[in-house]
């Protein structure tokens, strides 16, 4: 009884072989005519810098959005009620050191991976995000359009620290956010508040700048640790 | 009630008598600024609010956001006065620090508002260090290079923080600062500097996100002392001056022949009609003075009347002997085919002038006789005596061209030869001669002697072969009164033009005869030689008389090479007599060489 259903598993396992690949296949890229052609490829080098580059300009643009958020709804004498009352930045998986010495010991895969799964744990909330900031009357379009260009650019980052590892790490790995709870959920069902909201956006914008440069430090790390990059010794 | 109301009065009187004896509880105090230099450790400072007049301690409490467990401060001194440092095992990156400082005296305390921090947006690195300014010597000009190193404590190394860079530079007396990015590098060049300046640096530092540093200490620099190159100056200057000379070039291009004119006139050259200037160049004599020769020329008709001792020449008011500066063959040519409106008057513009034409109108009147002289090139001798007044200034006007030859025939002051117009003026013998014998009136003409007469001679230079030999052509047509006892000479006679005396007189002497013997033998004068014998070679033979004085010698040899050949005889001086001329006639008739007979050879 059991050999045959294990045959039969393999034998699917077998013809569903080619399933698997497309993720391990190099993505496609769209050239000038629209149609697709293999992506030329890019050294290791440079990918890297891009794709710091790429977490540098995140930071810069969810730093701006968090003041122009404070500016427009949280008086200053509120101000301390950030990340009071349970307003947490949502958890993670697995939990990142906060000492310099501790971060120093994790190694290039796991900080790979870390930046991974920060960047994957944030795709789902920036929309939310979007959502809850037109509700705002007189929310800024400045602001609207940052969120959306920052969700945006967390996509192209995600690809990039893919091919990162699949280049760095020889490793597949599955393009998938599914781990992640979805979290945010309860607030989208109900409609708290005005105060409560505020604060909670403004909670998410707070964490969401936070883990933007914790990508961007893990980053710069990972590049001066590569050994054929003694660029870092002369800075 | 009674007590608390006298609880409320007692503690009312209490703080009277404090605020009066002047303590209070300490006053609120503040945090102002917390600072990480390496996102590794970090500081916060307050300030007091005030201590009450009552020893104040403070105590800075905090605790994280995650848990609600207060921390005191673990280090209250490292970094000085009301100042908390956290060191790398209390700090915590990404994660909010609750601080506040609390103020406590013997009368209460005092809490500040609390203060939310995390570390990594709090980062402020310490100043750059060892920044040195050195001078580099360019090519294009002094430059300084500034060169620093990170903060020691900032980890660049593995890519904890990236520093950027910025220095600001002012020259003395400058007012403001100028700044510049340099990026990620430790060195910066700086140039644009004014020389002879002291230059003042300083550089500070900022993390990717953060705040920047404090300027370091000011670095000086002393600029050397140059002297800026200023191409671009030097390069319109060349080119400015490159296209004047273009436009100077062309102007001279268009200008040619005129500026030719103007800088170089054109030298005279020979001018004997039927002449060929190459003859010159290439040297032959022989052919040179062969083409001098005219055949046929001149008539041989009348010879024997040509010959005279010496030709006498005079003028009075009404004739002068004019120097003529024209051709000399197309003027003689012409002259002698031509009746001559000038013939018996002073004027005698002609350029040849025959003496034929001056002395027909004076036939037997014995008082015109011209005497002509040409020359080869420039001009006409003539005799001018201060006694035709007026007609002096008559020849040298006529011949302001010609002057040349004017010293060479009157006493005036510049009785030199004229550069290279030294012909020796010969007249013809014969002519000369024929005017002597029918006219004894010593008076009336200028006798051609020989005389004592100061150093106004004529000088022939010895260079006079190289120029054509000049010859006095003249009409011989109308002599016909043979000098006595001369030998027939040959179809031309020349004379020479020894000197004008004071009376104006040209003397001449006859170069027809080389045989003359020498008969005077007495000589005053010393400026030339009697010629004894012609030589083969052409070689005038002076005679050298030992009983005078004469020092200077004349030879008027074809061959300018020939030196006078050394004789043991002192040319003879001759003496002219002005009296007689008679005796004249036959010593000249001795002592000159006709030099049409060396001519031919020539």
């Amino acid at each position: 009884m059991n050999r045959p259903k294990v045959l039969q598993a393999w034998l699917w396992c077998v013809s569903l072989w080619p399933c698997w690949l497309p993720h391990a296949v190099p993505l496609d890229c769209k050239d000038e005519t629209g149609s697709f052609t293999q992506c030329t490829s890019i050294s290791q080098e440079k990918l890297l810098d891009r794709v710091i580059q790429h977490a540098e300009l995140i930071y810069r643009v969810s730093e701006e959005s968090c003041t122009l958020f404070e500016d427009m709804f949280i008086p200053y004498p509120l101000h301390y009620l950030r990340n009071q009352g349970g307003n947490l930045c949502h958890s993670k998986p697995f939990p990142i050191p906060g000492s310099k010495s501790e971060i120093q010991q994790i190694s290039d895969k796991w900080l790979l991976h870390s930046v991974l799964m920060l960047v994957q744990s944030w795709m789902e909330p920036l929309i939310y995000l979007q959502t809850t900031l037109n509700r705002y009357d007189d929310a800024p379009d400045a602001l609207l359009n940052k969120t959306k260009w920052v969700s945006d650019k967390l996509l192209s980052l995600e690809q990039g620290v893919l091919v990162l590892i699949r280049k760095m790490l020889d490793e597949g790995i599955l393009t998938t956010s599914s781990i992640f709870e979805h979290t945010l959920t309860p607030y989208n069902e109900q409609s708290p508040e005005m105060l409560e909201s505020i604060l909670r956006d403004y909670n998410l914008l707070i964490c969401f700048k936070k883990d933007a440069h914790k990508i961007e430090t893990f980053l710069k790390l990972l590049k001066c640790r590569q050994s054929n990059k003694l660029s870092c010794l002369s800075y | 009630m009674r007590n608390s109301g006298a609880v409320l009065i007692l503690t009312f009187i209490a703080k009277l008598i404090l605020q009066a004896a002047g303590v209070s509880p300490p006053g609120k105090p503040r945090l102002t600024s917390c600072r990480s230099p390496e996102k590794e450790t970090f500081t916060c400072w307050w300030e007091p609010g005030g201590d009450g007049g009552l020893p104040t301690t403070y105590a800075l409490y905090y605790h994280l956001e995650n848990s609600e467990t207060v921390y005191e401060c673990p280090d209250y001194r490292t970094a000085g006065e009301n100042s908390c440092y956290f060191n790398k095992n209390d700090t915590s990156l990404w994660v909010n620090y609750n601080i506040t400082v609390v103020a406590s005296n013997a009368l209460g305390k005092n809490i500040s508002d609390p203060v939310e921090v995390d570390v990594v947006y709090i980062v402020q690195p310490n100043t750059p260090e060892n920044v040195t300014a050195v001078v580099v010597h360019d090519e294009q000009g002094p430059f300084v290079r500034v060169s620093w190193e990170k903060p020691r404590t900032a980890d660049t190394r593995s890519g904890w923080i990236t520093l950027i860079y910025q220095i600001r530079v002012k020259q003395e007396k400058d007012e403001k600062w100028e700044e510049y990015d340099a990026g990620m590098q430790k060195y910066y060049n700086v140039f644009s500097l004014h020389p002879d300046k002291e230059c003042m640096v300083q550089v500070r530092c900022k993390p990717d996100h953060g705040f920047w540093s404090e300027w370091t200490q000011t670095t000086y620099v002393k600029m050397p002392n140059y002297i800026p190159r200023e191409r671009s100056l030097w390069i319109l200057i060349t080119i400015f001056s490159i296209f004047i000379v273009l436009i100077l070039t062309w102007t001279l291009n268009v200008k040619r022949n005129s500026m030719k004119l103007c800088l170089l006139p054109p030298v005279p050259g020979p001018k004997i009609k039927g002449f060929d200037k190459q003859l010159l160049k290439s040297g032959k004599t022989e052919e040179i003075f062969n083409t001098l020769v005219i055949q046929g020329f001149p008539p041989t008709t009348d010879y024997e009347n040509l010959l005279v001792e010496y030709l006498e020449v005079y003028d009075n008011e009404e004739q002068e002997l004019v120097l003529d500066g024209k051709e000399l063959s197309e003027d003689f040519m012409k002259s002698k085919s031509s009746s001559d409106n000038d013939s018996g008057r002073g004027s005698c513009d002609s350029r040849t002038l025959l003496l034929e034409k001056c002395m027909d109108g004076r036939e037997g009147s014995g008082s015109d006789q011209h005497q002509y002289s040409q020359h080869g090139e420039t001009s006409w001798a003539s005799t001018e005596s201060s006694e035709s007044q007026g007609a002096e200034p008559g020849s040298p006007e006529s011949t302001d061209g010609r002057a040349k030859t004017w010293p060479v025939v009157f006493p005036q002051p510049h009785h030199h030869y004229p550069v290279g117009a030294v012909k020796p003026a010969y007249h013809n013998v014969p002519e000369i001669l024929n005017q002597l014998s029918p006219h004894a009136t010593p008076s009336n003409y200028h006798q051609l002697h020989h005389q004592d007469i100061p150093q106004q001679e004529l000088r022939f230079s010895k260079s006079a072969c190289r120029h054509s030999q000049s010859y006095n052509q003249f009409n011989l047509d109308s002599i016909d009164t043979p000098a006595p006892g001369v030998p027939p000479l040959p179809s031309l006679e020349y004379v020479e033009v020894q000197r004008v005396n004071p009376e104006n007189m040209l003397l001449l002497r006859p170069l027809s005869d080389p045989n003359r013997e020498p008969e005077r033998s007495d000589c005053t004068g010393e400026d030339y030689s009697k010629v004894k014998v012609v030589t083969s070679h052409n070689i005038l033979l002076l005679q050298r008389d030992t009983s005078h004085q004469c020092v200077d010698d004349y030879s008027q040899a074809d061959q300018c090479t020939t030196q006078q050949p050394p004789h043991p005889c002192k040319p003879a001086v001759h003496q002219w007599n002005s009296v007689m001329p008679q005796e004249g006639m036959r010593v000249m008739g001795n002592g000159y060489v006709d030099s049409t007979v060396l001519m031919p050879s020539f």
